[in-house]
């Protein structure tokens, strides 16, 4: 077990004496090289989660264990380890990249923060392997964000977050800003990198049909609950809870047929309206 | 809330007969959109596009980044005054381009409604729902007490419960889909012809976007109303839509109905784009994914835009761009199904 | 996969014939400030009151004022103490702001309340009221009225930073560079501060523009710059008495300071349309 979570709670401070709780006992774990997706609809805590994972945001209750290290308190070399191998891609691929760095830097950061690279030469070395390796081309290092796709950034993201070499990446609904014909592309290279890399990939996402295309493992959670958690086949083919199955059916197929039957019963019995 | 009141009585036909189904309530033809981009150089965004709408008619718009849907959406209700449109757009007759500023603003709300993507950027968060929903009507001369019932008739039509109730609360107090049907109160109170929803339910999670498309399904049937469906998303437009056209980079690619689109689709994007999409039915090793990325409006590849993506190119697609022309029981503007290249 | 190509590049730089205006105005204004008083002839500070209040002529392009001295070479000289004391206090007060909200955001808690709450006292401070204060216990001179307005003036420049760190803290390329393990140091010169200064270069623009004009104010009513300094609100004092009879005394120096606060408030406006984040876009 590579990354658990025990008993997490975490709430906000809505007014002076009031809080909302937005999560609540939330358990899981994570194994090396495993695919664990995080699914919901907004509101879930889906991402509250993947933040606390990072520690970006303190939790009221609970543990996170990475590693042996109690990510929560981690001080000095324990906490640095952490950083280093606990990563995370974002999903605004406008908002992820500091827009006064050139791609270069921002891929070669993590280089020199943790200090992986013998000098700028040897950095820059790095960054266009690592460009190479998620599909962008060397000779753009010195270009700025701007200069780049949704999902060319996207992939610099990755780049940025892989080249310390991470045992674990936190993915945050990584592709629902993007163009369909560019998620299956970023899709299919997180799935061919967690493969080369032996990654184990947490995958935080609202779209059904990407989290059971990437993740053999899946946690469904509803108002910072978790509903149901299990294997992609038993959660698709044999969905316990009645959400879960709620969920699975209202995801638009495109197929027609299928579609206007699925309409054609709802009109029948018209479902709880949430 | 006092409005400027224009008068703009147009009748607003509630005893009238519906359309019949099956005539062309919107016809463009050779529609072109250039627009004056900060950096002086006019742009063509949209180029040449040929499509009807027929009355009571659900009609899918699909696109990626750069394809120029919404655009096209835009400028059938003239919304973007630095838009330049040329070719024909004709309306029930009218030619739209000849209207005054004044006349078009009749339209706009009154026969061809729209909904956008963003319900909470569209509403006042100071005026009531009650009250939004009401104006459509009111600054085209009904009544107040006249135009309070019709917005409530709508709400309710529209599936918002105790719409009696909420009618004098705030949109800050509604969840998003309801946001969204207030919205589209909004835009079908005045009873339009043709409803032009760009990505409505992009932002609203998928048990929501299930319901309102439920309700828009309805509504539509139940008053004829025509239908343009802007998305990207091919999930919601299998589920909604009698007829698919897939645009890109400015174009129309392929027109076809959506049973035929889905089941044997002609040109290569559309291919592409069907096979891209990860599906919550089936299990595959590896996702499809057309290679590269649109091109950007201001560098548009010679010859067929999306040939330098196509697996299935060849000699004329670098150097010609393909018409669209009828192929089986659609349309389609590629080179493969072209009667001249074969 | 290349990245797109970026043909505005170049086009960038292009200038529309305002700001070509607007910047050869600025450059002029500067060359005063650089050279009026080396190229100046010496006559600009002594009396000849027998050529007192001439107007205009060939000799004199803008008259002479009521010591007999040119008043255009006087004009010229007057913009290094005008302008280069605005610059000089703006760019003051503004490093100051800056570092003000900086150590702000960056500091724990109780400091960032405690340099605030000092932030609120400063902007209730009315610069011209400290100034006359200055002025009383230093004695009138342009130096008191500089020393004024650099005390008065960082407040604002600090409160606005302070918000602008906030708001740009919540970037998610902020959270990110976190996420990689980037020191707090970094993370605020590298990533929030760069990301920050924008709005920043628009103020100073237009805090020059008013400055120019508050300094020049502070010398008319006598708190500032005194006579026979070439100053222009000075110099517009010293020719009060004169409007109806030697208008030039009066017009010249008060077009020249009105003309360099329009100057860098349109400097402003053009910075602000170019930074515009939707002309920005490739």
């Amino acid at each position: 077990m590579l990354l658990s979570v025990e008993h997490l709670d975490k709430s906000y401070k809505t007014g002076r004496r009031s809080s909302t709780q937005v999560l609540h006992d939330i358990s899981l774990s994570v194994n090396q090289g495993d695919a664990l997706g995080l699914v919901g609809e907004s509101g879930s805590g889906k991402s509250t989660i993947a933040k606390c994972m990072l520690r970006l945001i303190r939790p009221e209750q609970g543990r996170i264990v990475y590693d042996g290290i109690d990510v929560v308190n981690a001080r000095g070399a324990d906490f640095r380890r952490f950083r280093r191998e606990v990563q995370m891609v974002f999903q605004d691929p406008y908002g992820s990249l500091n827009p006064r760095m050139s791609v270069g830097e921002l891929i070669g950061e993590g280089l020199l923060v943790h200090k992986l690279a013998a000098n700028a030469a040897a950095r820059r070395e790095r960054v266009a392997e690592m460009m190479q390796m998620v599909g962008l081309t060397p000779a753009d290092m010195d270009r700025y964000p701007r200069s780049f796709s949704g999902g060319q950034r996207q992939r610099i993201a990755i780049a940025r977050a892989l080249v310390i070499g991470p045992r674990i990446l936190v993915c945050d609904e990584p592709v629902a800003a993007l163009d369909v014909s560019v998620q299956a592309q970023v899709i299919n290279l997180l799935q061919d990198l967690q493969r080369q890399l032996n990654l184990a990939i947490v995958f935080v996402a609202h779209d059904l049909a990407v989290v059971r295309h990437l993740c053999e493992s899946i946690v469904v959670l509803h108002k910072g609950r978790i509903v149901e958690t299990g294997d992609r086949d038993a959660i698709f083919d044999a969905p316990q809870d009645a959400y879960t199955r709620a969920l699975i059916a209202a995801v638009p197929t495109p197929d027609p047929q299928a579609a206007r039957a699925h309409r054609a019963r709802r009109r029948q019995s018209p479902a709880t309206q949430a | 809330m006092s409005m400027a009141r224009l008068d703009l009585r147009s009748p607003v036909d509630t005893s009238g007969p519906t359309p019949a189904a099956g005539r062309p309530l919107l016809t463009a033809r050779g529609l072109t959109v250039d627009m004056q981009l900060p950096g002086k150089k006019s742009v063509r965004i949209v180029d040449g596009l040929d499509f009807d709408i027929r009355a009571g008619e659900r009609v899918a718009l699909v696109g990626e980044s750069g394809s120029g849907k919404s655009v096209t959406a835009r400028a059938l209700m003239r919304l973007d005054r630095k838009a330049r449109l040329s070719g024909e757009l004709t309306f029930d007759g009218v030619d739209l381009q000849r209207l005054s500023e004044r006349e078009m603003n009749r339209y706009r709300g009154g026969t061809i409604g729209m909904v956008f993507q963003d319900p909470m950027s569209f509403l006042d968060p100071l005026m009531t729902i009650g009250d939004q929903v009401a104006e459509t009507l009111r600054i085209r001369g009904v009544g107040r007490h006249q135009a309070r019932r019709r917005a409530l008739a709508t709400l309710d039509e529209l599936g918002v419960d105790r719409a009696a109730e909420r009618l004098d609360s705030y949109p800050h107090e509604f969840s998003g889909g309801m946001r969204q049907r207030v919205v589209l109160a909004m835009a079908i109170v005045a009873e339009p012809k043709l409803l032009i929803a760009d990505e409505p339910t992009t932002a609203l999670d998928v048990r929501v976007q299930e319901q309102v498309l439920d309700v828009l399904d309805d509504v539509s049937r139940r008053r004829g109303l025509a239908v343009l469906f802007i998305t990207h998303d091919l999930g919601v437009v299998a589920g909604f839509t009698d007829r698919v056209i897939v645009m890109y980079s400015g174009r129309i690619v392929e027109d076809a109905a959506v049973d035929d689109i889905f089941a044997a689709p002609q040109h290569p994007y559309t291919q592409g784009l069907i096979q891209a999409v990860p599906r919550i039915d089936r299990v595959s090793e590896r996702l499809f994914a057309i290679p590269g990325a649109p091109p950007p409006i201001f560098a548009r590849p010679e010859g067929c835009a999306f040939h330098p993506r196509c697996g299935q190119k060849f000699a004329p697609c670098a150097l010609r761009q393909p018409a669209l022309e009828p192929s089986g029981a659609g349309r389609v503007a590629c080179h493969l199904y072209s009667s001249s290249e074969r | 996969m290349a990245a797109t190509s970026r043909p505005k590049a170049t086009r960038a730089l292009a200038l529309s014939p305002l700001e070509g205006f607007v910047l050869a105005l600025l450059l002029l204004l500067l060359a005063m400030v650089a050279a009026g008083p080396i190229l100046a002839p010496d006559t600009v500070y002594t009396s000849d009151i027998v050529n007192a209040l001439q107007p205009p002529s060939a000799e004199h392009w803008l008259g002479t004022d009521d010591q007999g001295r040119d008043v255009f070479w006087r004009v010229v000289v007057g913009a290094r103490a005008t302008l280069l004391s605005a610059l000089l206090v703006v760019t003051l007060y503004s490093m100051i702001g800056v570092a003000v909200a900086t150590i702000a955001a960056a500091g724990p808690r109780w400091l960032d309340e405690t340099l605030m709450r000092i932030t609120d006292l400063g902007m209730a401070l009315p610069s011209m009221i400290v100034a006359l204060g200055l002025a009383a216990a230093l004695g009138a001179s342009l130096q008191s009225a500089i020393i004024a307005m650099s005390l008065t003036g960082w407040p604002i420049t600090a409160r606005i930073l302070r918000a602008v760190i906030r708001q740009t803290s919540e970037a998610q390329f902020v959270s990110g560079a976190q996420v990689l393990g980037v020191s707090k140091w970094r993370l605020m010169t590298r990533h929030v501060l760069p990301n920050s200064l924008d709005v920043l270069i628009v103020k100073w623009a237009s805090d020059v523009s008013t400055t120019v004009l508050v300094l020049a104010g502070l010398s008319f009513i006598g708190v500032g710059a005194q006579p026979p300094s070439a100053e222009w609100g000075a110099m517009i004092a010293a020719g009060r008495s004169y409007v109806a009879t030697a208008w030039w005394t009066v017009v010249a120096p008060g077009v020249a300071v009105a003309v360099t606060s329009i100057a860098f408030g349109l400097l402003g406006d053009i910075i602000q349309v170019r930074n515009d984040p939707s002309l920005r876009e490739a």
